[in-house]
């Protein structure tokens, strides 16, 4: 140390004044030995206080951020518990001379930064810190730095992103930045280049782009709706790179593309063609989709119960079914009056439709017009054979069809609140060339429906009910008009059957030929009360004789029901006895009760529930005579040569 | 360079020069850095010899600015006249280098091939400053400076720590000069190309 004004100036940045005494002497020595141990003697005096001298500290780095200045920090240094000085001291190149720090604070604690006067490029410095404390002092290593290779700018400033449209319509990211402030690139004494990155900003890695002196960039194929960090740093022509800078962000539109929007509409529309071309080929085939789907849950039933009759608060009907017999006889009764058993195995015969549910159109065909009359029917595949064979194995109705029942339509008998569900509208009396025998059908397929799914009411008791049901319907269809195919047939045969019946009287139909009779068998349709027509044994009916009209004098098998045996005022000894009064149309067998039968009923074929339909009709209001069904009714298939009276005959009330 | 046709001559414009001149003296500093990196790391850890390279180089003598301040002041006529006379004095060295450098123990090929593109380059950078010189200064700059190298010997002494010192010298102050060279180059440029508004 040579000049003492520098020591002067030194001394005062140390805290304690009683260690200068001591360090100063050690001092004098600096010119010639740089390298300084704290001497033991000197703190002898201090050594029951408690501390160490210094460590020795450790020079970090010098950085000059333009060029022009620069600044050193130091390691502190463990201080041995003691408050620690730092001297840095420094010798130039050439001189010989060792200057202090000229300024300890700007570059933050532990530092001393160089200012333009005291900065010299292509030269070294010679830099040494001294640590001093109570105990001693300790100085570091040399350090030899020269400015010119230990530039490092501050990162550049003001960066902008800003989003241009190009030319062609395509957006772009244009970046803008200054230099650091303090860089002199103007005049050409820095020279600085410039390194970007960017990214989305939930994207990992960055995207770096060396950009050169510029000081500003275009970036494409950015995705658009994205949002975009980006930073940039610089780096001196032969220094290093600053730290990047703060972050700017974008946040990119997101781009309408007409051609996008095409094609979503493209796809839209090829779907909901596809579709509409699916829905209408499941139209053409019939398939019921929502059936197949959500196949129809059963709803909970009783046995014999049927709810639709319930509120339609008939309870008569619903209590017969529920096994009381020859409960209350019903109104209804009185409507079979008029009912005709006609047994028809003309092919158009319609049936009509329940006028509850009035479907005319539905008009299932009717048996084949066949005259095949006298045939004795008992062949095999006679109707009336397969219909014991339902009837005792109850088999579910889609096999009766074969037998010219349209049962679907026949077991909705009446007002069938059994039926619930549509007969498949598809479900047509096949044709019986093979019997002769065509089951007409009998629109008002609502009649038998429901009844058919429970796959029991195959027996003829419900078929003759529907018949009776159907033909109610049908003359009340008649009356109202109802466009039946063969209105005229029927017409005819109800006609007669009303007038009868208004008259109260018997007309003597005429008796068709027996050899309708067997069709007239499966025709007959035994006027049931009871709607419920499942589990209802069937009653046949013993032909006994035919008389020379052509009469079917029928033996009833059994009586199961003795009420309605009550309500047969023809029987009395002739109870048993039907008399088949005509055979309307090859298949309609009218038959008579021998006795005071007043009404002819008109037993139709159908397949159909008749109970209820037969309430329905006005017509049959006035109905002397009817022929219902006693619930036993059992028609046995096989035995086409009985029937049940009962069956149809009316329970008089 | 893009050589335009101007009155009779084609003639390279005077940015052109500058941008070549400026390219090649960043080019030279960068190999003379990098070489000077790797000689330090290979030969000189722990020697010491940066305390010995102290006012060692033999370009010392011309007197150079050393801050900008300094370095704005001066006239770019002299400021010519300096980057002529330092390149000019390393013409010599930088030959001597190539052969010597080869005799260092197991001296990496790198260090040799630099050696041999700086003494090219530096011969390059030299023609073009004429160049630039005669365009500004077609009666010639006069006063020309040049420091004599004489550090020949000590390339070639036979003491390995005094050679390798040599060496360490030589290349210490071979990345210095090239610096001062790049720096004041561009200074030029932009003052004179430019406008000082580079």
């Amino acid at each position: 140390v040579q000049s003492g004004s520098k020591w002067a100036t030194a001394a005062q940045h140390h805290a304690y004044f009683y260690p200068l005494l001591f360090s100063s002497e050690s001092f004098s020595n600096l010119s010639t030995l740089p390298l300084e141990m704290s001497s033991p003697k000197l703190n002898t005096g201090f050594q029951e206080r408690s501390g160490q001298p210094p460590g020795k500290p450790e020079l970090i780095k010098c950085r000059s951020p333009e060029k022009e200045t620069f600044s050193c920090w130091w390691k502190p240094v463990s201080d041995g518990g003691l408050p620690t000085n730092y001297t840095l001291f420094y010798n130039n190149e050439g001189e010989e001379s060792f200057y202090e720090c000229p300024d300890y604070t700007t570059a933050g604690p532990n530092s001393c930064y160089f200012d333009k006067k005291h900065t010299s490029l292509w030269t070294i410095y010679n830099i040494t810190i001294k640590a001093t404390n109570e105990m001693g002092s300790n100085i570091s290593e040399p350090h030899y730095v020269d400015v010119t290779y230990i530039v490092q700018p501050n990162p550049p400033v003001n960066l902008s992103l800003a989003l241009n449209k190009h030319t062609d319509g395509k957006l772009y990211l244009l970046m803008n930045w200054s230099s650091p402030p303090l860089a002199d690139v103007r005049s050409g004494w820095l020279t600085l280049e410039y390194e970007l990155r960017l990214k989305p900003e939930e994207g990992e890695e960055w995207e770096t782009i060396f950009v050169g002196q510029r000081t500003k960039y275009k970036v494409f194929s950015l995705i658009p709706g994205e949002k975009y960090i980006a930073q940039v740093r610089c780096k001196s022509d032969h220094g290093e790179w600053s730290k990047w800078s703060s972050e700017s962000y974008i946040h990119l539109p997101k781009e309408f593309r007409l051609k996008d929007m095409m094609v979503w509409v493209f796809v839209a529309v090829l779907s909901s063609v596809i579709c509409l071309i699916m829905i209408w080929m499941m139209g053409l085939k019939g398939i019921n989709m929502v059936a197949c789907i959500l196949p129809p849950v059963p709803g909970p039933k009783i046995k014999g119960l049927d709810a639709h009759l319930l509120e339609a608060g008939k309870n008569e009907e619903l209590l017969s079914a529920l096994g009381c017999q020859g409960f209350p006889p019903t109104s209804d009764c009185e409507d079979l009056l008029v009912e005709f058993l006609e047994i028809d195995d003309s092919e158009d015969q319609q049936l009509m439709p329940n006028h509850e549910k009035g479907h005319p159109n539905k008009n299932l065909k009717s048996g084949n017009k066949e005259t095949d009359s006298d045939s004795g029917r008992g062949s095999c595949d006679s109707p009336s054979l397969l219909l014991e064979k339902c009837k005792e194995s109850r088999i579910p109705p889609a096999e009766f069809q074969t037998p010219d029942f349209s049962e679907t339509q026949v077991k909705a008998a009446g007002k069938s609140s059994q039926e619930t569900q549509n007969r498949d509208p598809e479900l047509k009396l096949p044709d019986f060339n093979s019997d002769g025998v065509k089951s007409s059908t009998w629109p008002g397929t609502q009649l038998a429906s429901s009844q058919i799914p429970k796959g029991s009411y195959h027996n003829i008791v419900e078929v003759c009910k529907v018949a009776f049901s159907a033909m109610n319907v049908n003359v009340s269809a008649i009356r109202m008009g109802n466009e039946e195919k063969h209105p005229s047939k029927y017409s005819k045969n109800i006609e007669t059957i009303c007038e009868g019946e208004m008259t109260q009287r018997r007309k003597g139909e005429s008796f068709h030929s027996k050899a309708k009779a067997d069709q007239a068998l499966q025709w007959l349709l035994p006027n049931e009360k009871s709607p419920f027509l499942s589990d209802k044994p069937m009653d046949y009916v013993e032909i006994h004789k035919v008389n020379q009209n052509g009469a079917l004098a029928v033996l009833p098998k059994q009586k199961e029901n003795s009420d309605k045996t009550e309500i047969y005022p023809i029987p009395g000894t002739t109870k048993e006895y039907a008399k088949v009064t005509r055979v309307v149309d090859n298949n309609v067998l009218v038959l008579m009760p021998e006795s005071r039968v007043q009404g002819m009923p008109v037993f139709q074929e159908p397949p159909k529930e008749s109970a209820q339909s037969l309430h329905q009709s006005q017509a049959e209001k006035n109905m002397s005579y009817c022929l219902t069904a006693p619930s036993e009714f059992r028609l046995q298939t096989g035995g086409l040569e009985y029937m049940d009276p009962n069956s149809f005959m009316c329970s008089f009330k | 360079l893009i050589c335009s046709c101007q009155r009779r001559a084609c003639q390279v414009s005077l940015g052109d020069l500058f941008d070549r001149a400026v390219k090649l003296s960043h080019y030279i500093h960068s190999l003379s850095s990098e070489m000077f990196n790797e000689f330090d790391e290979r030969y000189a850890q722990g020697r010491g010899f940066i305390t010995k390279a102290i006012n060692s180089c033999h370009t010392s003598s011309l007197t150079t600015p050393e801050d900008k301040e300094q370095a704005q002041q001066i006239h770019h006529e002299d400021l010519l006249n300096l980057v002529m006379g330092v390149l000019n004095s390393w013409n010599d060295p930088l030959l001597h280098l190539v052969s010597e450098v080869q005799t260092i123990k197991e001296a990496p090929d790198t260090i040799l091939w630099k050696a041999v593109e700086i003494e090219e380059q530096n011969k390059r950078l030299l023609e073009g400053m004429e160049k630039i010189v005669g365009r500004l200064h077609p009666g010639g700059l006069g006063n020309e400076l040049y420091s004599r190298w004489s550090g020949l010997p000590s390339l070639q002494l036979p003491d390995e720590d005094s050679r390798l010192f040599a060496f360490y010298n030589l290349l210490h102050c071979l990345r210095r000069d090239s610096h001062k060279i790049d720096n004041y180059l561009k200074l030029l440029k932009c003052r004179l190309i430019h406008d000082s508004n580079c």
